[in-house]
């Protein structure tokens, strides 16, 4: 596919460098740190978007990427997670508490969609996922303890060591601590040994199986990690919008995480990364343009699809 | 990347950029609005005040939005004729919220890094209740014109002021109309989004505390359009009358397949469905279905003049809000007045002590939970093809 | 209005469910049909639909003149849309489709593709329209005859019988023609066909053209039958007819007749039902579909497979 030589090849040897690697992403973190000293509310709302949507797009990179499986309704951790926070501090709860509470329950709706669904075909799978996407969203429309269709309103703010979170700019780096919480979480599974067990069970199943690998807890394990990402994520949504409702967790939503981590690049967490950061500002740059930028966002999938199927973020030959 | 897919990107984005300007440039569309959504619509200079106005202006409740900036707009040109507040112009800068709450809180937020110094607007209800606390944050005064949940008076942090009537208002108008014909079992028909479902909650509620049946409360999902096994079952509960509190398309499909369906109870529409397209697609088993309505300029004595303005601009009718919309603005520009001053907490002291201030959908006072003291709504009923007043 | 007895309750219900399934049907034959030869769920089909229902529009305000809009409008109207509609399916599977299958891209590559070109339709009805709903004004009215306090209209059965000729037409196709067993045949086994001098890539087309086509069919006559379309119909109608290919079987045509007319049929039970109730009806009909796959995955008709992934 690449077939120029010259400066091209030259770049990316330097890029694979780990030194320049390193200085490159510590020049990123240090900007992204001081960015809010110089910008207003709006881009450190887009920015904080765009981490909200990093930390999703992870957690699913691991469900799709890692072990393969296809999830079209991953929106229903994030809405447990979120209603869970959101119900739970209703009744008085600390925030800091909710969370693991939260990632609990996520993991339960994991194995609850994922254990009895695990063992089918991938585009069966797609489709249970997507159903029960959908149905975590309808009873979360129509159970008066989430508040029925207006949903919870009013979720109180929270305080870290007596510092209220309430401004964007808290958010901000909330959000940002979260996303390399999330990076690093990401890597560490990768290089473990249910990382590989996950590339084996891509490779060839049976022969994995063969070796002593049971795939259906494997992947189910993938599947809850997947699930308490989504969690966390939903928990700290909650109580940025301190309202939430049904219609943030409809199908559009699953589809736009996958959309992510499909877009970047499957399987690669740089890929998750710009696929989320593509997905969040690309509606942003082209607000002017209204309902055209849908449309553009559409055909742009289409083109990327057909020319990279493999997703925008180079493929590292190794 | 290869160069033919480098060359493929680089087209599409550069023709779309050439379409989209060429488009934006050329002039008005119908509406009379030369760009739909842009948020930097403002022609402000530095010394204007300018006005955040959240509205969707994509998606399926664009018509509405675009109809409300209209007024808006109508208003703030007739401000401005007359020399405009203390001195300075208004100016609008539209945020499109697309009836979406996560859409909204960004629009919001692009909206106060503008510097606008008061809201205007608000239909969805659903995008407008997560907004309410980031416009208090900055104590900017948000007139809201459209969205009548009444989860907005609960959560209104003390900025938010609702000129239009809200959800508790229509109910009492609901069952003040159900009683007067005669009903005594009703059926409640929602489609399980914020408003139509606050609104059908309330109305049950209300229609129970005064001593009635309520024999079956339904929610029919967006963009359906069989409603047959729904038509079914409320022949089967011997429902007098259905009350349907969501939008006019699915309303006007729902009183089709009622009628198809041989029902001959009455058929109650709440004002998310009053809306002239109703007649039209709903045809003639429309035909004396009753419409609870925000005060339309049709009906409004007081504004023929408005009517006549905003066709010769815009050239089409006013909608159902424009009336609403109009009046906000010169509420907002009233009570600045009064304050002598565009700070937030002055104007918002100023909105709260108004008393009397004739809009054209009628006097404005607000109660202590800042919504109107006296409810606007209004009954029509479709008869030979039009609304008409009850 | 005569009272309704639980018999007549059920056979009225009985009567919308397969209505409304015989409209999943259709929609659900081209799913299956793709999904048979390409192992692709096309996200986009929906929408196909949907843009049926507004070129057969565009048709009727065209020729409604002059051919009226009565049954002829309407069958013109049916026919041309059928026909572009057809045509846009298989500019799309040879612009966004047939080049990943030639690289032998992975499904999920296929999937997301689909879901670009879904969106791409979605949003490009919704500028050309504004978003705004469009009335299907036709002549026809609501007589029909009753039994009791059943109602069937005239339309309803017109309807009915021209999905099952449809039908017919897609069955005999299928099974009678060259065409149709090139499709079955590269539906068993792609490669070997190639050798066999199979024209695979004219096949898939053709077999975009007819599943496009039917999806067509089904918008403008949903056009006629409830009178109003908007670009957003082709979502939950897309999803509907997914869970019934799905339910019949997919990949399997006479399973997507039965799915289709299955799930009309639970979906009308589930609003009648006292412990479900309209509220909760498509999570009634998800559940059932979930402990279908679950117990037995290939769906009603579908074949057993001892193929895992």
């Amino acid at each position: 596919m690449s077939n120029s030589v010259g400066f091209k090849d030259r770049l990316s040897e330097r890029m694979k460098g780990k030194k320049t690697r390193t200085f490159l992403l510590t020049l990123l973190v240090v900007i992204v740190t001081l960015l809010p000293l110089g910008v207003n509310n709006y881009v450190e709302e887009v920015m904080t978007n765009t981490f909200f949507y990093i930390i999703l797009a992870l957690g699913l990179n691991i469900v799709i990427g890692y072990a393969g499986l296809v999830d079209l309704g991953y929106a229903a951790f994030f809405a447990v997670g979120a209603y869970t926070t959101g119900i739970l501090m209703k009744y008085g709860l600390n925030f800091w508490l909710t969370i693991p509470i939260a990632v609990i329950f996520c993991v339960i709706a994991g194995i609850i969609i994922g254990g009895p669904t695990l063992r089918l075909r991938s585009d069966y799978l797609a489709i249970v996922t997507l159903g029960f996407g959908e149905i975590t969203r309808i009873t979360a429309r129509n159970l008066k303890i989430t508040g029925g269709a207006s949903g919870l309103v009013g979720i109180q703010r929270p305080s870290i060591f007596g510092h209220k979170l309430y401004q964007i700019s808290d958010f901000y780096y909330t959000f940002f601590v979260l996303v390399i919480l999330a990076i690093i979480v990401s890597l560490r599974i990768y290089h473990s040994r249910l990382g590989r067990a996950w590339q084996y069970i891509r490779e060839d199943e049976d022969a994995a199986e063969a070796m002593g690998i049971d795939p259906v807890k494997t992947k189910l394990y993938a599947y809850m990690i997947g699930a308490a990402f989504g969690g966390v994520a939903g928990a700290f949504f909650a109580v940025k919008m301190t309202a939430i409702s049904p219609e943030t967790f409809a199908f559009t939503q699953s589809a736009m995480i996958l959309l992510a981590v499909i877009l970047g690049g499957m399987g690669k967490i740089p890929g998750a990364i710009l696929g989320a950061v593509f997905l969040v500002f690309f509606p942003e740059i082209f607000r002017e343009i209204g309902q055209m930028r849908m449309l553009l966002f559409g055909i742009l999938l289409v083109i990327i699809m057909v020319f990279r199927p493999q997703g925008l973020w180079p493929e590292r030959k190794n | 990347m290869s160069k033919k897919f480098l060359s493929m990107l680089a087209v599409t984005i550069l023709s779309f950029t050439v379409i989209v300007t060429g488009c934006g440039t050329q002039g008005s569309a119908p509406s009379g609005t030369s760009s739909n959504s842009s948020d930097t619509q403002s022609t402000a200079g530095s010394g204007d005040i300018k006005i955040g106005l959240p509205l969707p202006m994509t998606g399926s409740e664009a018509t509405y939005g675009k109809d409300m900036e209209n007024a808006i707009k109508m208003a703030v040109d007739e401000v401005n004729a007359k020399g405009g507040i203390n001195g300075k112009k208004l100016a609008t800068v539209t945020g499109d919220d697309a009836c979406d709450p996560q859409q909204a809180t960004a629009a919001a937020n692009k909206l106060v890094s503008e510097g606008v110094v008061a809201i205007v607007g608000g239909y969805c209800s659903g995008a407008v209740v997560p907004t309410l606390t980031i416009y208090n944050e900055k104590n900017l005064p948000f007139i809201v014109e459209a969205a009548n949940s009444s989860k907005i008076t609960d959560q209104n942090p003390g900025n938010t002021f609702q000129i239009n009537g809200t959800a508790v208002h229509q109910t009492q108008k609901a069952v003040e109309l159900f009683k007067k014909l005669g009903a005594k079992n009703v059926a409640i028909v929602e489609q399980g989004d914020a408003y139509s479902s606050d609104l059908a909650k309330q109305t049950e509620a209300a229609w129970k505390a005064a001593g009635n049946t309520v024999v079956s409360h339904d929610v029919t999902t967006k963009g359906e359009q069989d409603f047959s096994s729904l038509v079914t079952s409320l022949k089967s509960k011997n429902a007098d009358l259905v009350f349907w509190t969501a939008y006019y398309a699915d309303g006007a499909l729902l009183i089709k397949q009622l009628r198809q369906g041989g029902y001959k109870g009455s058929i109650v529409v709440g004002d998310g469905s009053s809306d002239p397209k109703l007649i039209q697609m709903a045809g003639a088993a429309g035909e004396g279905t009753y419409v609870l309505s925000p005060p339309v300029a049709e009906f409004l004595p007081s504004a023929k003049q408005f009517a006549d303005a905003y066709k010769a601009k815009f050239n089409q009718t006013p909608g159902a809000y424009a009336p609403l919309a109009y009046d906000g603005i010169n509420l907002l520009a009233d009570a600045m007045k009064r304050a002598g001053s565009t700070d937030g907490k002055a104007v918002i002291k100023a909105l709260t002590e108004t008393k009397d201030f004739p809009g054209l959908a009628g006097k404005v006072t607000f109660a202590p939970n800042k919504t109107l003291q006296e409810s606007n709504f209004i009954v029509l009923q479709i008869k030979n093809g039009q609304f008409v007043l009850q | 209005m005569h009272a309704m007895t639980v018999f007549y309750i059920i056979i009225q219900q009985l009567v919308n469910g397969l209505i409304l399934g015989s409209f999943y049907s259709l929609v659900a034959l081209g799913y299956s049909m793709v999904y048979g030869i390409i192992k692709l769920l096309n996200f986009a089909h929906g929408d196909i639909y949907m843009v049926g229902a507004f070129v057969g529009f565009g048709a009727l305000g065209i020729f409604g003149g002059a051919l009226g809009i009565g049954w002829l409008g309407i069958t013109v109207a049916l026919v041309i849309s059928m026909v572009l509609v057809g045509l846009l399916g298989i500019v799309i599977h040879r612009v966004a489709y047939q080049p990943l299958l030639n690289k032998n891209a992975p499904r999920m590559s296929l999937l997301i593709t689909a879901v670009g070109v879904s969106f791409t339709l979605f949003n490009a009805v919704m500028v050309m329209t504004s978003g705004e709903y469009k009335a299907f004004t036709t002549s026809l009215g609501y007589d029909g005859i009753s039994v009791g306090p059943v109602n069937i209209t005239y339309t309803q059965i017109i309807m009915v019988v021209a999905t099952a000729v449809l039908m017919l037409c897609l069955y005999w196709f299928i099974n009678r023609t060259m065409y149709g067993k090139a499709m079955r045949a590269i539906a068993l086994d792609q490669d070997a066909c190639r050798l066999m001098g199979i024209n695979v890539t004219k096949t898939i087309s053709l077999t975009f053209f007819v599943g496009s086509a039917l999806a067509a069919a089904a918008g403008v006559m949903a056009g006629v039958y409830y009178g109003s379309i908007q670009f957003y119909m082709g979502f939950i109608i897309g999803l509907k007819a997914f869970t019934a290919a799905v339910i019949g079987g997919i990949g399997s045509i006479p399973g997507a007749m039965l799915g289709g007319l299955i799930l009309g049929l639970l979906e009308t039970a589930g609003t009648q039902l006292p412990f479900v109730g309209s509220a909760w009806k498509d999570v009634f009909t998800f559940g059932i579909l979930i402990l279908l796959l679950v117990t037995k995955p290939t769906g009603i008709l579908g074949k057993s497979e001892i193929e895992r992934m």
